[in-house]
């Protein structure tokens, strides 16, 4: 690795690229160690939890005038709505308007597509993905936590 | 801070300046340029940047300076930075004004890519490519092989070409090291030793539509689960030794695009871009053409010693 400069070799790196990369790597060493997310710049946080068998997670579902409830297809959905996820751990933590606004973006989307929406629903599950019925994992355990209806400013907890 | 007057020091940063900084073959400088700006242009042409732009503001998690915005940028801004950032990384790969296409690809697609990790979550596939483009931007990246080079004279190894090339090799070594170490630092030995993976990718096939049968092999073994985490983990720790052996990389570079290839078929992930990231970056592209090339005159830009630390 190391290296020697001979006589007549040429000149060395120039300053400004010696400060270029040292305060770039410095960076991105700091955000590295500290895990701080400072975008581009990250922490990489790559599946750094270890998981239990028992997972908690939420799903959303819409609900028809019959009654009868559907999983909001979230994969199948344009990719603007892929953050569903990350949305539902947070959901509680929104103002009320922010809630009534993102099951409003949900029943549209569902709507959109031929769905009938007469209100959303949210679930609180707890899964246990040691439990498996074959090659399907058992059904998660649900609480309805939150239900958001047409022209209602909130959620309903 | 490095010094700045470039003269050799003692103790191991003064030995990690002298290897960033020693001299390098262009030619390695521009296959790297060619590589990532190529994967770039084909990150930008299939990206998921018109959909994000129509999402509704309420969804809008945003990151970084996109934190200025109260929804995703607009279609037509959307549209505008896409076709700018394409085209000039088109241009960037052939190397047609390097120096202002290279960094406008980047701009342009800074912007972008923030929106993909936009979602609530960090989206690390395409933020590699970023960070490795990064030391390339002001560099002469675009010495040889390119158009620019036509009107040029012929570019010879020197230090100009050696350290955008091995500073984006310490940001990949780095990456994957520090993957490694935020899994001991928030999960400890139990994310090796316990059931963590076989929960991890049970999980995950029950998400897919039909049970996945490479994430239910390793998950109903318990055994394997744990090699398989252990491997995992010793690849992402051990990554930096590439920096220090360069002859590692016959074994490490393999061992991450097989760790990509398994979560992609396992859990339909995709890090593709992240993959291809590393072979770029760690190949000596030059070397493996003047392999296939076979015993010859000396190519253009290669009449100089290649650094012993870039042969493998």
């Amino acid at each position: 690795m190391e290296q020697h400069l001979s006589p007549g070799a040429p000149e060395p790196a120039p300053r400004w690229a010696r400060w270029f990369v040292g305060v770039y790597l410095a960076l991105f060493v700091v955000c590295g160690v500290a895990g701080l997310e400072a975008w581009p710049l990250t922490g990489w946080r790559l599946f750094a939890d270890a998981r239990q068998a028992r997972q908690p997670g939420f799903e959303a579902v819409t609900v028809d005038r019959a009654g009868r409830e559907t999983p909001i297809p979230f994969p199948d959905l344009p990719a603007g709505y892929r953050g569903n996820v990350q949305i539902l751990k947070g959901f509680a933590r929104l103002p009320a308007g922010r809630q009534a606004a993102v099951c409003q973006a949900w029943a549209e989307v569902v709507r959109d597509r031929g769905g009938e929406v007469a209100e959303v629903r949210i679930y609180q599950t707890v899964t246990d993905v040691s439990q498996r019925s074959g090659d399907r994992g058992a059904p998660p355990a649900r609480s309805l936590r939150f239900t958001c209806r047409p022209g209602s400013a909130g959620a309903a907890g | 801070m490095p010094p700045a007057d470039g003269r050799p020091g003692r103790g191991l940063p003064a030995r990690v300046e002298r290897w960033l900084f020693a001299p390098g073959d262009p030619r390695r400088l521009a296959a790297v340029r060619i590589g990532l700006c190529g994967l770039l242009a084909a990150r930008l042409a299939s990206g998921p940047y018109p959909e994000l732009a129509t999402q509704p503001p309420a969804l809008f998690r945003p990151i970084s300076f996109l934190r200025l915005l109260d929804r995703m940028p607009s279609p037509e801004a959307v549209a505008a930075l896409q076709a700018l950032a394409l085209g000039a990384a088109v241009l960037a790969t052939v190397g047609l004004l390097t120096r202002f296409t290279l960094p406008v690809a980047w701009l342009a697609a800074l912007p972008l890519v923030a929106m993909t990790s936009s979602l609530g979550k960090v989206v690390h596939n395409d933020v590699l490519l970023l960070l490795c483009l990064l030391p390339l931007l002001p560099s002469r990246a675009g010495a040889v092989w390119s158009l620019d080079a036509r009107l040029r004279p012929v570019a010879r190894p020197g230090p100009a070409f050696g350290w955008p090339v091995r500073t984006a090799m310490v940001v990949v070594a780095g990456a994957y090291f520090f993957s490694g170490l935020a899994k001991l630092l928030h999960a400890g030995p139990a994310w090796v030793a316990s059931d963590n993976l076989r929960w991890v990718l049970y999980a995950a096939s029950d998400a897919q539509p039909e049970p996945n049968p490479f994430a239910l092999f390793v998950a109903d073994r318990p055994l394997l689960a744990q090699l398989v985490a252990a491997a995992t983990l010793a690849v992402e720790l051990g990554f930096p030794l590439v920096l220090w052996r360069p002859r590692l990389a016959w074994v490490l570079v393999p061992a991450v695009v097989a760790m990509h290839a398994g979560i992609g078929l396992a859990m339909h992930l995709d890090y593709s871009a992240m993959a291809a990231t590393v072979l770029v970056v760690f190949v000596d592209w030059p070397a493996l053409a003047d392999r296939l090339r076979g015993p010859g005159p000396e190519p253009a830009g290669r009449s100089g010693p290649v650094p012993a630390e870039e042969r493998r």
